[in-house]
């Protein structure tokens, strides 16, 4: 079997999947209501897109 | 004005009874037992606490990585490092537990991290590894009685 074909992300994609299961795997670890996980892991996730978008913005007049 | 202190008087220790302190030994032990499975099988060391929620995402978690880090023809790492990047690449990789041996099998056709996804599926297996490294401490802390 070609376990190559399994996953295959754009840039954004890999960004997102990295994000999405690092945010819940904190929120569930960080917190123990169901209410603050919730918020948690969104919050997180947010983050982690406003913070990795910043970068990568930031990073675009050296790029080239 | 000045105060006037009390003698201090040493108070003896009470013993610490013997039943107490083995009791404490076998829970250390316990918890220490609980971070090794938790390592070897992630999501374990919450599993043997009853913490099924947290037991399966951490499962889950550590498996997805796997699973797209290798299928991403990510660089697993072996002991056999050139420097010591890999070297610290095979020990966050080894932090996975059990999965390390799934990604070396789904890497049959290499590592190849001349493409962006293959540098992403690198970073997604060492982010496994710590992951789960972090999920066991959890658990440890937890097995000998902090709030977790």
């Amino acid at each position: 079997m070609n376990y190559t074909s399994l996953f295959h992300f754009t840039h954004f994609q890999a960004f997102l999947f990295f994000a999405a299961v690092i945010s819940v795997a904190f929120g569930f670890l960080g917190r123990r209501q169901p209410k603050d996980r919730v918020k948690y892991i969104l919050w997180s996730f947010l983050l982690f897109l406003v913070v990795g978008i910043g970068i990568a913005w930031a990073m675009y007049p050296f790029s080239r | 004005m000045t105060e006037q202190s009390a003698p201090i008087v040493p108070v003896p220790e009470a013993p610490v009874p013997a039943r107490k302190e083995s009791a404490s030994a076998a829970s250390e032990n316990r918890a220490w037992a609980v971070a090794v499975a938790g390592w070897l099988v992630p999501g374990l060391g919450h599993a043997l606490q009853r913490m099924w929620g947290r037991a399966f995402v951490v499962f889950v978690a550590v498996g997805l990585l796997v699973i797209a880090g290798a299928s991403m023809r990510g660089n697993v790492f072996t002991s056999n490092g050139n420097d010591a990047f890999d070297t610290l690449g095979y020990i966050a990789d080894l932090g996975t537990g059990c999965f390390y041996f799934l990604a070396r099998f789904m890497e049959r056709t290499g590592a190849d991290v001349s493409h962006a996804g293959g540098d992403y599926g690198t970073r997604f297996l060492a982010t496994a590894g710590v992951l789960n490294l972090l999920a066991a401490l959890h658990a440890f802390e937890a097995a000998r009685g902090r709030k977790a």
